[in-house]
């Protein structure tokens, strides 16, 4: 008689710590990484241009450097679990142990967002960076501005603090990580049905176009339930794009986040599940 | 047999259960007037292929900053229609972006209104000042369709203001477009003192003195918006217009 082991949360825990510090040890990463703070670090030599337009250059390549690169990271980083483990054959070791497949999965899972949790994190961090050299040297540029009058230089000067320093760029950060997350979900969800990586990444960049491509294709279709009904098996990864309209200085509101962020945990959950029952059917 | 039924069921109760958050979330994005211009085929063929795949992919501020960098280009080579277009293109692509707006009308109004006035390939000086006025109707067009865009922010409303005041020489528009900025609540203290300029040169002296010697009563000290004293501005203006107008010194402000 096979002895059932009970859910451990524990056992997930261990799981995603060792695939996390897997993952930061891949080459592969280390390189996207460190190219990401590159072109983040870049972002901030525009000039030539009036204020508002350098610090919305700097806010928009940088947004969207941190968007291509954990979109990157996210889909091989997830990609490669699985059919890593299965070419190393360590699966078969750590399923021989009371490990249940779906903590398997999810230790997986979680140990992939850590990693694409650290990466926007430091990309965050590099982007702050960027954004407050650029600002620091704006006010400088308008201090040594001979042109301006006292008065229009303190003005200048104000705005270009309440133009830097915008909190509601975490909200657009936040999300895009949300959407990272449900990427890495669905490319986990194409590991468990497939065993080489290359078709995994693939795949993961079709649903990432796909997702964006959503919203075009209900403009031409139309908006018919049964079109949307059934565009709504792939994720409309247009609506977490609201770093555009918080660089135009939109206002944001907390319950348009809120319902974004839920729409993103909610699909994220299904697509874990359904990649759990493909896996846990799965000969290996 | 059971598993692809329960992955059947799970991913029909996904369309059931996101229909109306999806709904919702789109109905939040079009009230808040998020996003742009749809991309259609018409786009692609503007932006060209790469752009266009950036656009799809969900990168409309890096695609548009990159075609306003464009600009630059077609300034140093003067190819002023191109840059019109590529304007244009910018603020369909992005139509809340204040800086787009403004700093293509002040291109047109200013920059290439003065380029095409001083052109040597113009017959007689009446051209020149044709093409001149051509170019800053187009600024006064394209601030108009910003405002239609972005109602709710003081840089178009000053912008307006400053073309009207500079270059149509139209104080009394000029004065409604500042008295619009100034009533925004982040509009720099300098709105202020345009709008009662204004005031002085449509309305006359007097309903300068008049409005100031108002905010003096009313909002003394009115909050600083920007770090700048209002108060010795006001006090400023009220002593020149008091001046002007010869007003006694028993009937002037104690300011």
């Amino acid at each position: 008689m096979t002895e059932r082991v009970g859910f451990s949360f524990g056992r997930i825990v261990t799981i995603a710590a060792n695939t996390f510090i897997e993952s930061l040890r891949q080459k592969v990463y280390n390189i996207l990484l460190v190219f990401a703070l590159v072109v983040i670090a870049s972002a901030s030599f525009f000039s030539q241009f009036t204020f508002s337009e350098q610090l919305k250059f700097v806010k928009d390549f940088c947004l969207g450097a941190i968007s291509v690169f954990g979109t990157l990271i996210a889909i091989v980083g997830t990609a490669q679990l699985l059919p890593a483990e299965l070419e190393n054959r360590t699966i078969y070791t750590i399923l021989a142990k009371p490990v249940r497949r779906g903590e398997f999965l999810l230790g997986k899972y979680l140990g992939s967002l850590w990693l694409v949790f650290l990466s926007v994190v430091v990309m965050s961090v590099m982007f702050g960076a960027a954004l407050y050299f650029k600002e620091n040297r704006l006010v400088a540029e308008t201090r040594l501005d001979r042109n301006l009058s006292a008065e229009e230089a303190a003005t200048t000067v104000t705005r270009i603090h309440r133009e830097a320093r915008d909190g509601d760029l975490v909200k657009g950060v936040a999300l895009t990580f949300v959407k990272l997350c449900l990427l890495a979900a669905i490319t986990l969800l194409f590991s468990t049905v497939s065993t080489s990586m290359v078709f995994n990444v693939a795949m993961g960049f079709m649903a990432f176009l796909a997702g964006h491509l959503r919203g075009a294709v209900v403009e031409i279709l139309g908006e018919g339930r049964v079109i949307r009904g059934l565009l709504t098996v792939i994720p409309d990864l247009g609506a977490f794009n609201v770093a555009d309209d918080i660089i135009l200085g939109n206002a944001i509101p907390w319950e348009h986040c809120a319902h974004v962020a839920l729409y993103g945990v909610a699909y994220t959950a299904v697509v874990v599940t359904v990649a759990y029952l493909v896996f846990a059917d799965r000969e290996i | 047999m059971r598993r692809p039924v329960l992955v059947v069921v799970l991913l029909l109760g996904l369309a059931a259960a996101m229909m109306p958050l999806e709904d919702r979330i789109h109905a939040e994005r079009v009230a808040l007037k998020y996003g742009g211009t749809p991309v259609t085929l018409a786009m692609r063929d503007r932006v060209g292929q790469g752009m266009a795949i950036g656009l799809l992919a969900g990168f409309r501020g890096v695609v548009a900053d990159f075609l306003w960098i464009g600009n630059h280009g077609y300034f140093e080579r003067k190819e002023w229609i191109r840059m019109y277009r590529n304007m244009e293109l910018c603020t369909t692509l992005q139509p809340q972006a204040v800086t787009f707006w403004d700093t293509g009308a002040w291109h047109m109004g200013w920059n290439i209104a003065h380029a095409v006035s001083i052109d040597p390939a113009n017959r007689t000086q009446a051209e020149g000042l044709k093409r001149q006025r051509e170019w800053q109707n187009k600024a006064r067009e394209f601030l108009a369709d910003g405002l239609a865009n972005i109602p709710h922010r003081w840089e178009l409303h000053h912008g307006m203001g400053m073309l009207y005041w500079l270059k149509f020489n139209d104080h009394c528009q000029a004065r409604d477009f500042f008295r619009q900025a100034t009533a925004f609540p982040d509009a720099p203290s300098y709105c202020l003192r345009m709008y009662a300029r204004r005031v002085e040169d449509c309305d006359g002296p007097q309903a300068a003195y008049d409005l100031w010697k108002q905010y003096w009563r009313e909002g003394n000290p009115i909050p600083s918006r920007d770090g700048i004293d209002l108060k010795s501005v006001m006090r400023r203006e009220l002593r020149r217009l008091e001046e002007r107008l010869n007003i006694p010194a028993q009937q002037r402000i104690r300011a």
